[in-house]
């Protein structure tokens, strides 16, 4: 009986052969499009994420209580001893770096800029989140005697700075003194995270600590084996240590987060659009399908077929429709993504205009099985949606009326 | 006498209750045996159809009763009567309603199908009802590829595979030329006496009418006339 119902349906499809075709095309095509674009947007946010992560928050961060509403240079952690041993012996915890954080000046002879000033260990950083592999010109290092300086690329451009050039650093130390220093830049770094291209100085952190006068650092930056644990860890130190604050990514960099869930409803609305783009395809051919053979529904109601085999017949038509057009939507969206996760997409062309919003002039594509679960439902939606009106039109045709005609 | 179909003070009203109520068969009453060879006839809007339509449960009684078989078919849902339609009556139609995509083959064993046969005996009955119609030739041939009397010979033989008690053919021979029509009726004719099979069929050719066993004439709605051939 099943190879009957299908030989109908598939007979039935054959006989408008482009109008079915056009309609699995448009599904495919509509599914390619979502997919790139999916994959592209995601990779985009996700590498401006891991930016973020990779250059400064990394995946949890710790800072003192309210020095991250004050600002304040003598709100540094007190207890990094005691943290730095608990996190060497939390299981889940990857690594982790320690930092001196504060605002300053920097200038030259003939600029000045407001700037973040960090004090980073280059080793710790390096195997801690690859840092260095952000470096654009120089090397990722302070020099012999830790008097070197790694500075946002944006920023050396206003300073109009250079490897070897001499910039001078003022900030405000823990006994409310302005403090300066002079250094050399060492390395030029272009992070993609916009806050740090724009205003942020690496120097060494044992040099910060002698300039601004602190004993001990104000950010631990902890990255994890497995970020699903993050909320357990963050309580964990919570209510392990009651003199720190402990932020996520996605707390320090809220503006991310909401591109994250900005590009989450961009890909839900497109989802909608290929569904409906889906419904109204498969629609179309299925209704005109049913219209043309009302008589022939008509005989087969008539000599015994129950509505529920003129229903598989009918859906088995709209089913080939859909499921053929995403098969072959996944199957070269999947392969574009594919090429793209491997290759790139090179936006060189517009890097300039990429680097003001703090993205990355080649973007990686996601892959995520979501996308094709996600896709299969609003495409197997759509060949449901698709037949309710034809069917309907079908139950509220007489069998004698319409063999009749 | 024993019946097989009862057809008790039947009235069909079309749009009743509207301006367009049309009266289409008043105050029927039909007795007859199982394995009867039945001719309707009368002139263009007499009630043929209707008739044949109220019988075979395509359409619904507005007054009276319709017993086949013991089984009142007025009483049954939209579900028995579309099984009862499947194993009990089978139709034949004018314009024959092959399925064009079912080659005559598959036409044939479809109600078979849908009674749950299996391949193997959907193969022999087909085989035997298309001898003994003459249409083994034609068997993998697609409805576009026959002939009209070809193509009524497989609709017969459809409405016979799946051995129903009840073959209802309304004006089968309508669109077949002479020769082609008697051949048909002779077919059918030895079907009913092979099989036993009650086959009530429609027509207004005297050709066709002298081969029935039983002449009912209808006229206006109304049976005017009801005798037994001998």
């Amino acid at each position: 009986m099943y190879k009957l119902i299908i030989k109908s349906a598939f007979a039935s499809l054959m006989k408008r052969k482009v109008r079915t075709f056009l309609v699995i095309f448009m599904i495919a095509s509509s599914l390619w499009g979502l997919l790139l674009m999916q994959g592209i947007y995601d990779g985009m946010t996700q590498q401006m994420i891991n930016n973020a992560i990779r250059s400064d928050s990394s995946q949890l961060s710790i800072f003192a209580k309210n020095f991250r509403s004050q600002k304040d240079i003598s709100l540094y952690i007190k207890s990094s001893k005691q943290i730095e041993e608990f996190l060497i012996n939390e299981p889940n915890v990857k690594s982790f770096i320690s930092r001196i954080v504060t605002s300053g000046l920097v200038a030259t002879a003939k600029y000045s800029k407001n700037t973040s000033i960090y004090g980073i260990d280059v080793k710790d950083e390096t195997t801690h989140a690859s840092l260095d592999g952000y470096i654009k010109q120089g090397e990722f290092n302070f020099g012999k005697k830790n008097r070197g300086a790694i500075i946002g690329f944006q920023l050396a451009k206003k300073l109009k700075v250079g490897i070897g050039k001499k910039i001078i650093l003022s900030a405000q130390n823990i006994d409310n003194q302005v403090a300066s220093i002079s250094l050399k830049v060492t390395g030029i770094i272009k992070t993609n995270n916009m806050a740090l291209d724009e205003g942020g100085i690496f120097i060494n952190k044992e040099r910060a600590k002698i300039f601004l006068g602190l004993k001990s650092v104000n950010q631990i930056s902890i990255m994890l084996n497995d970020y699903s644990k993050v909320d357990m860890l963050k309580a964990k130190l919570k209510t392990t240590f009651n003199d720190i604050e402990v932020f996520d990514w996605g707390e320090l960099y809220p503006a991310l987060l909401q591109t994250e869930q900005i590009m989450k409803s961009f890909s839900y609305i497109s989802y909608i659009i290929v569904f409906f783009t889906a419904t109204i395809g498969i629609f179309g051919v299925v209704l005109v399908s049913v219209l043309e053979r009302l008589r022939e529904f008509g005989v087969l109601r008539a000599i015994g077929t129950k509505f529920k085999i003129i229903v598989a017949m009918v859906f088995f038509e709209s089913f080939f429709i859909g499921i053929v057009g995403l098969f072959l939507g996944s199957l070269i969206g999947g392969g574009t993504l594919y090429y793209f996760s491997l290759y790139g997409l090179d936006l060189s062309n517009f890097s300039d205009a990429l680097d003001e919003f703090g993205m990355d002039a080649i973007t990686y594509a996601v892959i995520k099985l979501e996308y094709f679960i996600t896709a299969f439902i609003a495409v197997f939606s759509a060949t449901f949606l698709s037949i309710l009106v034809p069917l309907r039109v079908l139950k509220k045709s007489k069998p004698i009326e319409v063999i009749n005609g | 006498m024993d019946s097989f179909i009862k057809v008790k003070n039947v009235n069909k009203i079309f749009n009743e209750g509207t301006s367009l109520e049309v009266i289409g068969l008043k105050d029927i009453n039909i007795e007859l045996r199982k394995g009867e060879f039945v001719v309707l006839s009368g002139p263009s809007g007499s009630g043929k159809t209707t008739l044949l339509n109220l019988i075979g449960g395509l359409d619904g009684i507005t007054k009276g009763d319709i017993i086949i078989d013991d089984l009142d078919i007025a009483a049954l849902d939209e579900d028995s009567l579309c099984n009862e339609r499947r194993d009990n009556i089978g139709f034949v139609f004018q314009a024959y309603n092959l399925i064009p995509v079912f080659t005559a083959r598959e036409n044939i064993e479809y109600i078979m199908k849908l009674q749950g046969s299996s391949q193997k005996e959907c193969n022999i009955r087909v085989e035997e009802v298309a001898k003994k119609l003459g249409i083994e030739k034609y068997l993998s041939k697609l409805p576009s590829n026959l002939s009209g009397g070809q193509q009524q010979r497989v609709a017969v033989a459809r409405a016979v595979a799946s051995k129903p008690k009840l073959i209802l053919a309304d004006e089968p021979t309508a669109n077949l030329d002479s020769k082609t029509a008697l051949e048909l009726m002779d077919m059918m004719e030895r079907l009913n006496e092979d099989e036993n099979i009650t086959i009530i069929f429609s027509s207004h050719d005297p050709m066709v009418i002298n081969k029935a066993k039983r002449h009912i004439v209808l006229k206006d709605g109304r049976v005017v006339e009801n005798e037994i051939i001998s």
